[in-house]
């Protein structure tokens, strides 16, 4: 017993003095960050931290350095910011587009990476135009900043309107051969948008936006079917109307599957897409008798679907990338075809056959008929 | 009259105290190793692997149920004499005793890198050391008792992994045996290490009550930890993809820290501290077997000066030292070749050595 106390005596003299204790009052926390080129391509970085103090009139402390690379951008930071820099809370990554239009920016983020006291759960997001500039913007009608940009993120995926990449789920995409990155993108217009998302290539480069609509299939086809997906759609033989739209029509989905079937002939992989939907309707501009009527609505939204479906997987094909992931499915099924063209899978996409085929049922038609 | 007996140990603990030994930080790591030697197959080397190490096992019971009183250091002095007996023993307590340590200085240099960066080695290697003597120094069955306890206190841990499987693509598996057998094979050895900890049979062996059950006991234990390998391994390969996950030192606690509750938020760190206790059960069960030996060559009934010496050595060594990854991982290499040996090639040769022994002792009694 003796010996016992003695020796926590001794334990609790050692570790008194213990070299990593940082009190919270020295710590800043980088709760955004930014990166940017600017015109002669020089990299400048901008953190914003958030200022707890009575005193402080501006409750959020800005900071734009030109540095080499993030780390060094902590010591530019930390000649002018009270306490010591760090990334252990960092809630959203805000990247310039010019930055993601260059190869393998991703390795920038390496301090996030290599340092386990760095965050692996940020937000990663691409500004149309400059990152510092979102970084300024002070609302008046929003909490401080950090939790405003998180929060619509957030809530903006949840309904799909952009996809919510972290810094994980860009890492795995950045090693992945067989998909490619997409992220949140927004601007800053007077206020700020979330615009929808950024494709990148497999080089991470930035390559298209994709709207909201759009970004809803992307989804689709990703298989992630979790949040809302609410579509508003024109009929086709339904008259425009003058003012108010009378052929349009919304619905969301109550329930989606989708599966997939890979296959390989004729020197080009094929796709074969089910999507099967049932749909709620929410809104129903022209009359129709939706009890009698509900299959010719239903094709109607199936080719709808069919044909949008299509539009986006061109495109995509065009700037040869897979944010879709196909090219997980064709290591899974098709591997003997796959490991040849791994190391260009964006071309190879290109060339496949996706077919897209959309059932629907619509579930309900809401409270009026 | 078993010598023994007075500390004897149930089943339970018994199984427990191996599947102790054998789960160490290499966890950690694993998933790495395997899909560095094998892709995303390597998880198919843990069966395997599992099956060698069951097989081993069970040579080991078959040499000492022949002598269910003997312990190492007994069985050597009374196969080869007193003193060729003692300095046949010199290499295995050397083995033992760097296994230990070696442990010990990859949880101190996990806990460096993760959340202590800092702090000194020996300081962190003294934080582990006072626990680990206060169990040590008791004999076999308490620390037996803690290791059962360390296990049923920690089930809940495996739980929080299942956290990730939402972000995780089951088609990363697919298709099983892509590169045919070859890779597997490739990455078997360092599989087969991390089943390390069966040669604590030699040391524990003669407590057991039930000495019927020692097969069964054995092979339950190398399951659970095989399940626990496998569960491990398979949640790393489904929510990594296979082209990034051999970028990552320690998977395991990089999928922990994209955990994130709306209680805590740094699960790795929460994990890490955790897994502390868990591991302590395999340096100890290595610093029991090293102390029972230096204690039988000394003649000393009690081990406990002994474990004090080797863990105050253990502390003398890191501060001298001072070892870094790249050195813990030479050594890791050294230390798998010579568990090769002892593990694999020790069973047998005592297998064959005391049958003929046994076989020229009652020619010679006929």
């Amino acid at each position: 017993m003796k010996r016992l106390l003695i020796l926590s005596a001794v334990l609790l003299l050692l570790t008194m003095g213990y070299k990593d204790k940082v009190d919270i009052e020295d710590i800043s926390l980088s709760l955004l960050v930014g990166i940017d080129l600017d015109e002669e391509n020089n990299l400048v970085f901008s953190s914003s931290s958030p200022v707890f103090s009575k005193e402080a009139k501006e409750k959020e402390e800005n900071y734009v350095t030109e540095a080499i690379t993030m780390r060094k951008s902590r010591d530019e930071d930390d000649k002018t910011v009270m306490a010591l820099t760090t990334g252990g809370k960092t809630q959203v990554l805000l990247i310039g587009k010019r930055v993601m239009q260059h190869q393998d920016w991703f390795k920038l983020l390496e301090p996030f990476l290599r340092d386990p006291k760095n965050t692996l759960n940020v937000r990663i997001v691409m500004v149309d135009g400059l990152s510092y500039e979102v970084l300024k913007y002070a609302p008046k009608d929003k909490p401080r900043l950090p939790l405003y940009l998180s929060k619509l993120i957030d809530t903006a995926a949840k309904r799909n309107i952009c996809v919510k990449t972290t810094l994980q789920d860009l890492r795995r995409a950045t090693f992945e051969k067989g998909m490619t990155a997409s992220v949140a993108e927004l601007r800053k217009d007077g206020r700020l948008f979330v615009t929808g998302s950024a494709l990148l290539d497999e080089d991470g480069r930035y390559k298209l936006s994709i709207e909201e609509e759009e970004n809803r299939l992307l989804r689709i086809l990703q298989q992630q079917t979790t949040g809302e997906f609410q579509f508003t759609y024109k009929a086709a033989d339904q008259p425009r109307g003058k003012i108010f739209p009378e052929n349009a029509y919304s619905f969301y989905t109550d329930d989606l599957s989708v599966k997939m079937k890979t296959d390989y002939a004729d020197d080009k992989f094929k796709f074969d897409i089910d999507v099967k939907i049932r749909v709620v309707l929410s809104e129903l501009m022209f009359p129709l008798d939706v009890r009698k009527e509900d299959k010719k609505l239903a094709q109607e939204i199936e080719q709808q679907f069919e044909k949008k479906f299509d539009k986006l997987i061109k495109k995509v094909q065009q700037a040869k990338i897979d944010p879709f992931g196909f090219g997980l499915h064709a290591r899974a099924f098709q591997y003997q075809h796959w490991k040849p063209v791994q190391k260009r899978w964006g071309e190879t996409l290109a060339k496949a056959d996706v077919k897209v085929k959309v059932k629907v049922d619509i579930a309900a038609m809401g409270t009026t008929k | 009259m078993n010598k023994y007996a007075m500390n004897g140990i149930t089943l339970m603990q018994y199984i427990f105290l191996i599947q102790g030994a054998q789960v160490g930080t290499g966890i950690l790591s694993l998933p790495r190793v395997l899909a560095e030697n094998s892709g995303t197959d390597g998880w198919v080397n843990i069966l395997i692997a599992w099956g060698i190490n069951c097989f081993a096992g069970w040579v080991i019971l078959l040499t000492l149920r022949k002598y269910p009183d003997f312990a190492l250091p007994d069985l050597f002095a009374h196969l080869f004499g007193k003193w060729i007996g003692k300095l046949l023993l010199l290499p295995l307590i050397a083995y033992y005793a760097f296994f230990a340590w070696i442990i010990m200085i990859n949880t101190m240099l996990f806990i460096k890198a993760w959340f202590l960066p800092k702090t000194p080695g020996f300081l962190i290697l003294l934080l582990l050391a006072i626990p680990g003597y206060l169990v040590v120094q008791h004999g076999l069955r308490v620390q037996a008792r803690y290791a059962e306890f360390v296990f049923y206190l920690m089930m809940w841990v495996p739980l929080i992994f299942l956290a990730t499987l939402k972000h995780g693509h089951w088609l990363h598996l697919l298709p099983v045996l892509k590169e045919g057998w070859e890779p597997i094979l490739h990455g078997l050895p360092k599989t087969v290490f991390a089943f390390a900890g069966n040669e604590v049979l030699f040391f524990i062996y003669p407590f057991l009550k039930k000495k019927q059950y020692a097969v069964h006991g054995m092979l339950i234990a190398n399951t659970m930890t095989m399940f626990l390998y496998l569960y491990v391994t398979i949640i790393c390969f489904v929510f990594y993809t296979p082209d990034g996950i051999t970028t990552l030192n320690q998977p395991v606690l990089s999928l922990l820290k994209t955990i994130e509750f709306r209680f805590v938020e740094r699960v790795d760190m929460i994990f890490l501290a955790i897994y502390l206790i868990v591991v302590s059960r395999a340096w100890n069960a290595y610093i029991f077997c090293t102390v029972f030996s230096t204690s039988f060559l000394f003649k000393k009934q009690d081990h406990s000066s002994h474990t004090f010496v080797y863990f105050a050595l253990a502390i003398v060594c890191v501060y001298l030292v001072k070892p870094t990854w790249n050195q813990t991982e030479h050594w890791m290499t050294l230390l798998s070749n010579a568990g090769m040996g002892i593990m694999y090639a020790l069973p047998v040769l005592l297998l064959v050595y005391t049958s003929g022994f046994e076989k020229y002792r009652r020619w010679k009694a006929g």
